[in-house]
């Protein structure tokens, strides 16, 4: 053991690690929403949404404005968290309606290229609305300031991320498995030929879950929005390793996302302390193994044979 | 229009000589993407690692070997050429969607690394004073180098396209399962066409490192990915001389939008893309040829 504590000096430290695992958990949490709406998106529409980061982006950004709109009351931090991501499931809607359902029957590559000129549409219009500035949104008074973990200091408002986590989870599992819509959705990610030739309107299924999908990237922005600088760029990086985390957990798998966000968070905060250099690299390395190994994911399904 | 090009410099200004320059390196590169989009099928979202393999390799042994010029220029594609090999052999073995991802996920290990290796690669500050030596310095006398070497680079893609490889190709790219059926070896074409379009991408690349007269890690960042790709769809991806032609209307548009509206250059680019995709099919050299000139059969079920 004594190489490992030379070569680890935290390993001894469980109080950091427990800091560590929690900061890795919050991040996870983030991941998860904005990955599971592009896995989601992917499952059934078969699209893979690059602007995905930029609804993101767009629910942060939302977030600082209406927090700074709304008068400076308790409630007006949980109204925001509840308007800006509603502002980016709008947005979502409206540009399926008038973009992407006119290019389903194209080929994936020029879908992937609508989406990628929404990046730099809604990027452009951003800086335009809000400027080059790093904005920041305070946390409510609640959740201020920071709690002792054995002893280190931890923010309280990831206790709230903490929280939200199972709720969500619980939420969400409860939509997918116990609700006609949940399975009308699990049903389209398997066969949506035959879901459409079984009478269900597909196209405003597509519509939904679009929407649906579109919110859980705004609902992540706004939740993070108080963690982190909101700034310009935050999209690609939230693109990017959303993307990793949907690749690697399974392309179209709510459960493979979940996986893969709580690996990948963890790994973020952890390879800071083991590989600070090359904890990027590994992150790719990871996916690309993932990718040669099982292209489909940890816990996804093979491509269709057609 | 080639005597257009050569007479250029007398009767323009230097600026459009630059804008020559860059022109021609984009449209090497566009079309060297092109022969994996359009010929293959394939789409890479992780290009710019071998334009930036090829602008480094070119940088490096001109200024930390001393190596000449015409020797580190040689030097670029080939290199450029062994990574796309490294990761094609893995890449290749992937389609559609997983493919893109793959080579992105590629391109940007090749980013970070550039990055982050800093004793070789200057990090995030790059590598500066790349100059060529006196006899081709002045922006006319690279002008006519850039338009000697991309012209020649074009001529040789062309032939490739035209081989019975590139028929081939083609056949692989409309149906890998009836291509293997009549003997092509579906994945030796597709990693023998990744390789050669990396091998032209890092050419273009040592172009640029010498035009530019530095490198940085931008050059392998994955929004650079994007920059041949929408050039060749702009173009027209179905014709040899659609990269080339969308190479000229993309940085004419660069030029007088962003110089005059940085900010709002992106989403000029944004909307024009989505509106290429949505009303124009096959490109503005689809709309020049006549629309349905050259259709793609539906992609099979």
């Amino acid at each position: 053991m004594d190489w490992l504590t030379s070569l680890f000096p935290w390993i001894t430290n469980g109080p950091l690690i427990l800091v560590q695992v929690m900061s890795g958990l919050s991040v996870a949490m983030f991941l998860f929403l904005v990955s599971l709406g592009m896995s989601l998106i992917f499952g059934v529409i078969r699209i893979v949404n690059l602007a995905h980061g930029s609804f993101y982006m767009v629910g942060a950004y939302l977030m600082v404005t209406l927090v700074e709109l709304l008068p400076e009351r308790a409630w007006a931090f949980w109204l925001a968290l509840v308007v800006a991501p509603a502002g980016v499931a709008l947005l979502g809607g409206v540009i399926e309606m008038a973009l992407l359902r006119r290019i389903y029957h194209r080929e994936p590559l020029m879908q992937l290229i609508l989406t990628f000129g929404l990046i730099l549409v809604i990027g452009t219009l951003v800086l335009v609305v809000w400027g080059t500035d790093n904005k920041s949104v305070s946390r409510p008074d609640v959740l201020a300031g920071s709690v002792a973990l054995l002893g280190h200091p931890f923010p309280a408002y990831y206790l709230l991320v903490l929280a939200l986590a199972p709720v969500l989870g619980l939420g969400l599992w409860l939509v997918f498995y116990r609700t006609r819509w949940g399975m009308l959705i699990r049903a389209a990610t398997v066969d949506r030929e035959m879901l459409g030739a079984l009478g269900v309107n597909v196209s405003a299924l597509y519509t939904q879950v679009f929407v649906f999908g579109s919110w859980l990237a705004g609902f992540g922005g706004a939740l993070a929005a108080p963690t982190v600088a909101v700034a310009l760029g935050m999209d690609a990086d939230v693109l990017i390793t959303a993307f990793v985390v949907v690749v690697i957990g399974g392309l179209g798998s709510f459960a493979g996302s979940f996986v893969a966000a709580l690996l990948v968070g963890l790994l973020q905060s952890f390879g800071i302390l083991i590989f600070p250099a090359v904890s990027i690299v590994l992150l790719f390395a990871i996916m690309a193994v993932v990718l040669i190994v099982r292209p489909w994911g940890l816990l996804g399904r093979p491509e269709d044979a057609h | 229009m080639l005597v257009g090009l050569a007479v250029l410099p007398l009767v323009a200004p230097a600026f459009f000589v630059v804008l020559g320059i860059e022109i021609a390196i984009v449209a090497l590169f566009a079309t060297a993407f092109n022969l994996l989009m359009g010929y293959g099928g394939m789409v890479s979202f992780g290009h710019a690692a071998y334009f930036a393999l090829g602008a480094y390799t070119a940088a490096l042994l001109a200024k930390k070997a001393g190596v000449a010029m015409l020797l580190a220029l040689a030097a670029a594609p080939v290199v450029a050429g062994l990574g796309a090999l490294l990761f094609g052999v893995f890449i290749v073995r992937l389609t559609a969607t997983y493919f893109a991802m793959l080579s992105l996920a590629c391109g940007q290990i090749v980013y970070t690394i550039i990055f982050k290796w800093t004793g070789l690669t200057g990090g995030d500050n790059g590598l500066l004073n790349v100059w060529p030596p006196v006899l081709f310095k002045s922006p006319v006398a690279y002008y006519y180098f850039t338009l000697a070497v991309v012209g020649a680079s074009l001529l040789l893609l062309h032939a490739i396209v035209t081989s019975p490889f590139g028929y081939a190709l083609r056949a692989v790219r409309e149906n890998p399962r009836r291509a293997r059926f009549v003997g092509v070896d579906v994945r030796r074409h597709q990693l023998l066409a990744f390789t050669l379009s990396g091998v032209f991408s890092g050419l273009a690349g040592g172009l640029f490192a010498f035009f530019n007269g530095s490198v940085f890690p931008d050059f392998a960042r994955f929004d650079k990915s994007f920059e041949p790709l929408v050039v060749a769809l702009l173009g027209g991806m179905h014709s040899f001389f659609g990269p080339l032609a969308g190479a000229v209307g993309f940085k004419l548009l660069e030029t007088f939008i962003a110089r005059q509206w940085p900010v709002y250059w992106p989403l000029v680019l944004g909307s024009v893309l989505i509106a290429v995709i949505v009303l124009l099919p096959q490109g503005f050299v689809g709309l020049v040829e006549g629309r349905g000139w050259r259709t793609r059969p539906a992609r099979p079920k």
